[in-house]
């Protein structure tokens, strides 16, 4: 029970219109009013009248938040036709409801004449309930589409095209069906055929107080029927059109995007071929166009990459342990250096100078001993890189080394 | 023997212009539209192309970077006008731009790199001669008073290809 006259709640409405749309706002975005958000507002908006809300139970508590009473919360919903929109699952319970209902009165059409009396207006509730969701849902889906159009948010090309995809087969298509004539299983069709049922009943039922019930929901029907015939012509004229367009447009978008990621247009991505323009006269109006271009056609301001030629040259690998063994096999050896260049041809004939150095590194090996011929003499090695001149270098065991 | 303004249709062809489909040369290039693909083809080895807006010619020898800093141009200003929530088929097709709107929004483009990259494109005054001279030389743009400009059918050349790329890679992706 309201302790307030009904005239003075409405006059609150009014008064305080704008607080109540700020937590209006608030609870369409976040589902829910926190309690530091209605003294936010009310700060705003003047404390005085905090209790007020509570009086004529505007506000009511879910757990320590608050939300707004849902009477209220739908009045709003109407009076500023921000509508969420419903899931087609959800406008889609009323059609189960009418079919049901519908059903039953078929089947019952001769039984008890009170429970007959009922179902004809539940069914006529029932339809209202589905004219004003799909009224509703109709609008809101327009709102965004229109605001996904003019991308009043500024959202980046693929957001928009994801929620524009994401209305159409989430939202629109499945609303689509609902309302579609061609459709056998819309409800459409069933209203269509509850419709023709009860203009038959209003005239042939014996009942006169039955007779009068199926009247009016004949009326509500016609009314009805054009209205959703309205809702259907929206979607189909305006709805689809619009996220369609947003469609090609976004296929656009996306071509545009491929082009100009990674400076694609700069690589791989020739462009639509135009006609060059050949010799031109000095007075001609376009020469400094016509030479800029003549001039940039010899500009490669594309990115060169230089690909280093595959190396043909097969790769030695230098194993230490097999030459150490061989020399070790051969110890003492008077012209190391001979030996090295022996041994790698041995393997591979046509060595390279750094192969060679490879092998040579077994001089620092700790186990052996390095002599210097005592004349001094020494030998040269050709390669085709050319020719060292390298002193004769004895190599033998070093005594007392541990292996 | 020729049609009417032979000699106006090819010249002007042969400038690399754009024959739009609100032009008079257009409606006899239609008509004489087997003629000239010959006549450019016996003539000079050029392809006469067309679709139902506009007729041009091409050659072997093409003017890429040209015909590349107009793609760029064209991607990058859609774009910006879709992000500005315009709807930027109709705003090609039928608006006039100040110059300093469009350098405005090549300039502000999150394309940043692409833009710098470009010499046509990375400061005001090359903006203002790719459309002012070399856009308006082809009749891909049509320079009003004011320094406005609106484009001609021509532009769609230049997107549709932005389309057609999405178009391939999907078939290749398909394949």
């Amino acid at each position: 029970m309201f302790k307030s006259e009904p005239k003075s709640i409405v006059q609150f409405l009014a008064t305080h219109f704008d607080l109540l749309r700020q937590l209006f706002d608030i609870q369409l975005k976040n589902e829910i009013i926190l309690k530091s958000q209605v003294a936010e507002t009310l700060d705003e908006f003047g404390r005085d009248i905090e209790s007020h809300l509570f009086e004529h139970k505007i506000l009511v508590e879910q757990n320590d938040d608050f939300v707004i009473n849902e009477p209220y919360f739908v009045l709003f919903e109407f009076v500023l036709q921000q509508f969420k929109p419903l899931l087609p699952e959800e406008i889609d319970k009323f059609g189960q409801s009418i079919r049901t209902l519908f059903l039953n009165i078929k089947e019952g059409i001769n039984q008890d004449k009170n429970i007959l009396l009922d179902r004809i207006e539940a069914l006529s509730n029932e339809i209202k309930k589905f004219r004003t969701a799909v009224t509703n849902n109709t609008i809101s889906l327009l709102n965004e589409s229109r605001e996904l159009k003019a991308n009043t948010r500024k959202i980046e090309y693929q957001e928009k095209v994801q929620t524009a995809r994401y209305l159409i087969d989430y939202y629109i298509i499945p609303l689509n069906t609902i309302l579609d004539i061609n459709h056998s299983q819309s409800i459409y069709n069933e209203l269509l055929a509850i419709s023709q049922f009860s203009n038959n009943k209003r005239f042939d039922y014996s009942d006169e107080s039955i007779r009068r019930q199926f009247e009016k929901l004949y009326n509500l029907l016609r009314q009805v029927v054009k209205d959703i015939s309205l809702q259907s012509i929206i979607l189909s004229n305006e709805l689809l059109p619009l996220l369609d367009r947003i469609r090609t447009e976004s296929e656009y978008l996306l071509g545009f995007h491929l082009y100009l990621t990674n400076m694609n247009c700069y690589k791989g991505i020739k462009p639509p071929k135009i006609f060059s323009t050949s010799r031109d006269n000095q007075y001609n109006k376009y020469i400094y166009e016509n030479t800029k271009e003549y001039f940039e056609q010899f500009k490669n301001e594309e990115d060169v990459f230089v690909e280093e030629e595959a190396n043909d040259i097969e790769q030695w690998i230098f194993n230490k342990n097999e030459y150490k063994s061989k020399l070790n096999s051969k110890l003492p050896v008077t012209d190391f250096f001979s030996w090295c260049k022996n041994a790698i041809e041995n393997e591979k004939k046509d060595f390279d100078i750094d192969n060679y150095f490879m092998v040579t590194s077994l001089i620092f090996e700790e186990e052996y001993d390095i002599e210097q011929d005592k004349k001094r003499e020494k030998i040269t090695l050709k390669t085709k890189q050319g020719e060292f001149v390298i002193p004769k270098l004895k190599i033998s065991k070093k005594e007392n080394v541990s292996e | 023997m020729y049609p009417n303004k032979h000699k106006q249709i090819v010249t002007s062809l042969m400038d690399g212009r754009f024959i739009t489909i609100d032009e008079s040369y257009f409606d006899i290039l239609k008509i004489n539209q087997d003629f000239y693909v010959e006549f450019f083809d016996k003539s000079f080895g050029f392809e006469l192309k067309n679709t139902q807006e506009f007729y041009y010619l091409i050659s072997d020898e093409t003017k890429e970077n040209t015909s590349r800093d107009i793609s760029i141009f064209f991607s990058i200003l859609c774009y910006e006008l879709d992000k500005d929530g315009k709807n930027f088929m109709d705003e090609l097709g039928f608006s006039d731009f100040h110059i300093d709107e469009i350098v405005e929004y090549i300039k502000n483009s999150t394309w940043i790199d692409v833009v710098k990259a470009n010499k046509q494109l990375n400061d005001g005054e090359s903006i203002k001669r790719l459309v002012g001279s070399t856009m308006v030389k082809r009749n891909i743009a049509i320079q009003h008073s004011d320094d406005k400009y609106s484009f001609t059918k021509a532009y769609k050349l230049f997107i549709d290809f932005a389309r057609e790329l999405i178009k391939s890679e999907m078939n290749e992706a398909n394949s």
